[in-house]
């Protein structure tokens, strides 16, 4: 594997308000050019905690350890450094922004992404192609960020701004959860239209579903915050057969531990 | 007041505030008669009144007893007002001087002028009655509208210690339309602005008032608007003030006519220690009315608002609805807000009467998720900051200024301590 995207070296990490729970107790993690990783576990497991302390939240304070994206050590660097250098997280549950339209948002990130403002012309173009690409009205990027969505557009408003800003790792915080049927495969086709060999992603999940439209190459299960097994997609097959407890058992965990 | 320096002496200039004064330049102008007793009734109640002191609720935060009025040399001269805007068939958008020499718009100066805001009402407003030297008029004819905005810019004299005392007169027959646009600059010179904007709207008419407060970091403005609506007519005001040391208006509607709605939308956005006081009524007399107030603020360094608005719903205005908002956004940990929306109903007969106000910093997780897209963090609060103006930004609705004040929102905020 050539240099990977994105390295998670033992890190551990708790909520900055609380700094006695530790929540993330130590995960390596290497996702390479092109591949899809998937991490899976069961609730409570940490999964969001490592989405959003990937992506910079101040919410969480690394205790240890190292976050390395793109071969540089980006621990201590601000969400929006790390944005700008390629990252993008799709949140579980993307903020209200009243009185910014989706346009609005979208300019202002591109301009800080790319350190240029993109002449009107060329972006309505980008932004009309992405739009179609995810089945999207174009009334729809004229409505406030986020105001007044519903959960499946929420949902594609996120693989919106994971089409325009075209990151090197798009990491997919519960992107499925609350989706029905029609809108899951809407964000999926739109996520694999959005997919290069050049992007990293990373999809977290509770279930399997949205494995069945986006193949991944690996599934990790993190339980309590540890990574405790990784392998190919059988292994989301065999989750879904089966849900997390023969897993949980083997390594002797009582699920009470776990969602505690 | 404690946030600013008052640097005149009082009373410097209380000459040209006297009566016999006020009296011998409007003499010299050449002013009608009824015209220069009015002036000197102004000038007497200038006189005889005081300083608003914070005992008065609406002056409660604002302290301006240590501040002479006097201690400002009123403008004499005409030019650092103008009035543009295309006028309608027997239409007029001009100086008052200019319409008091006309007989038809003359006469119409004459009923109107001073009809709505008394001189006697307070001390800032009568100096106004006395001094105003340039005024604006606006006439709409029945049925007929103004196919541009009128626009009224006030460019500021340069040098300190001056006062302005601008006058604005509409007058809109019914079923007419009119959109007037108070666009407001300084320089950095210590100046004192008090105006006085009476807003006549006749039944089924559509008025609306911006005002573009981009004044310089030591002018302190104290504004009264007031309007009267009648059967159905429909009076909007949008204030967006940026900047000045203080900025005090107080926005009046009286909902006189049934069905008659008034909003009144304000946005200030603070840095430094500007202080600003939104004083808001609106007073439901005539049945169906329907008001609705929106007052945001935006606070940067150490600025400060304040919001006092009374909603009244007289007992004649049975199925009233109204709606009352303030909303305070702390920038930074040394901004303050005092919020006091007040309701009084009358009747037992509303449809809806709503109020609310919060004061509070901003959004962490709104603040995340701009960051994450690459914003930092200023960035990012100057996109929240826009957004949290929205409300009023759209109600200005005149072309191009919209933009440019917003464009004026992200440029004060690209330096503000936040």
């Amino acid at each position: 594997m050539s240099e990977p995207i994105l390295e998670l070296r033992d890190l551990k990490v708790s909520i900055t308000d609380q700094r006695d729970t530790q929540i993330i107790k130590g995960v390596d993690l290497k996702i390479g050019r092109g591949e899809v990783h998937a991490l899976m576990g069961p609730n409570g497991s940490g999964k969001s905690t490592l989405a959003t302390t990937i992506a910079g939240s101040p919410s969480y304070t690394v205790d240890s350890g190292q976050v390395i994206f793109k071969g540089e050590d980006i621990t201590a660097l601000k969400a929006d450094a790390r944005a700008r250098m390629g990252l993008f997280l799709s949140f579980q549950y993307p903020t209200v922004i009243p009185g910014v339209t989706m346009v609005n948002l979208l300019r202002a990130a591109m301009k800080a992404r790319t350190g240029t403002d993109l002449p009107p012309r060329e972006f309505l173009v980008q932004l009309r192609a992405t739009l179609e690409t995810l089945k999207m009205d174009e009334s729809f990027a004229r409505r406030y960020v986020n105001d007044g969505f519903s959960g499946g557009e929420k949902k594609r408003a996120e693989i919106l701004q994971l089409g325009m800003l075209k990151p090197d790792l798009a990491i997919l915080d519960e992107t499925d959860s609350g989706l029905d049927v029609d809108a899951l495969r809407t964000v999926a086709e739109g996520v694999n239209a959005l997919r290069t060999p050049e992007i990293g992603v990373l999809i977290i999940t509770h279930y399997q579903r949205i494995l069945n439209y986006i193949t991944p190459d690996f599934v990790h299960v993190l339980v309590a915050g540890r990574i405790v097994r990784s392998g190919g997609p059988e292994l989301a097959l065999q989750i879904e057969e089966n849900g997390y407890d023969p897993i949980l058992q083997e390594l002797g965990i009582a699920e009470e531990a776990v969602t505690a | 007041m404690a946030e600013t320096t008052i640097t005149t002496t009082a009373g410097t200039h209380a000459a040209q505030y006297g009566e016999d004064a006020v009296v011998a330049a409007a003499t010299t102008r050449g002013e009608p008669d009824w015209l220069r007793d009015q002036r000197a009734e102004a000038a007497r109640a200038f006189g005889a009144l005081p300083m608003p002191t914070p005992q008065l609720r609406p002056w409660k935060y604002t302290d301006v007893t240590a501040l002479a009025i006097d201690g400002y040399a009123p403008v004499t001269d005409a030019g650092w007002m103008r009035v543009q805007g295309g006028t309608p068939a027997r239409g007029f958008a001009g100086t008052i001087a200019d319409a008091i020499a006309d007989a038809d718009h003359g006469e119409r100066v004459r009923t109107h002028l001073g009809s709505m805001v008394r001189a006697t009402e307070g001390k800032f407003i009568a100096a106004n009655a006395a001094l105003w030297r340039t005024g604006a008029f606006v006439y709409v004819p029945r049925g007929q509208a103004f196919a541009t905005p009128v626009t009224v810019t006030l460019e500021a004299p340069a040098e300190a210690g001056r006062a302005l005392f601008p006058r604005v007169l509409i007058v809109a027959e019914p079923a007419s339309e009119v959109t007037v646009v108070l666009r407001n600059h300084s320089g950095d010179a210590d100046l004192l602005v008090s105006a006085v904007v009476e807003i006549i709207a006749g039944d089924d008419t559509n008025v609306r008032l911006v005002l573009d407060g981009r004044w310089g970091d030591a002018t302190r403005e104290f504004t009264t608007v007031r309007s009267r609506l009648g059967r159905a007519a429909h009076v909007q005001t949008a204030s967006l003030a940026i900047g000045g040391a203080l900025v005090k208006q107080t926005v009046e509607g009286l909902l006189e006519g049934e069905g008659s709605t008034s909003s009144i939308r304000g946005a200030a956005l603070g840095g430094r220690e500007q202080h600003f006081d939104f004083v808001t009524l609106q007073d439901h007399i005539g049945p169906k009315t329907e008001s609705d107030v929106e007052i945001k603020a935006a606070l940067a360094g150490a600025s400060k608002s304040i919001y006092y608005g009374i909603t009244r719903v007289e007992e004649t205005a049975a199925g009233a609805a109204a709606n009352q908002v303030n909303r305070n956004l702390l920038l930074s940990g040394h901004a303050k807000a005092d919020s006091d929306p007040v309701l009084e109903i009358l009747t037992s007969d509303v449809i809806r009467c709503g109020h609310g106000a919060t004061v509070g910093p901003v959004d962490e997780e709104a603040l995340f998720y701009l960051q994450s897209r690459g914003l930092d963090r200023r960035e990012a609060l100057q996109l929240l900051v826009a957004g949290f103006f929205r409300s009023v930004l759209k109600d200005v609705n005149v072309p191009g200024l919209e933009d440019e004040l917003e464009a004026a929102v992200m440029a004060k905020l690209a330096t503000a301590e936040l």
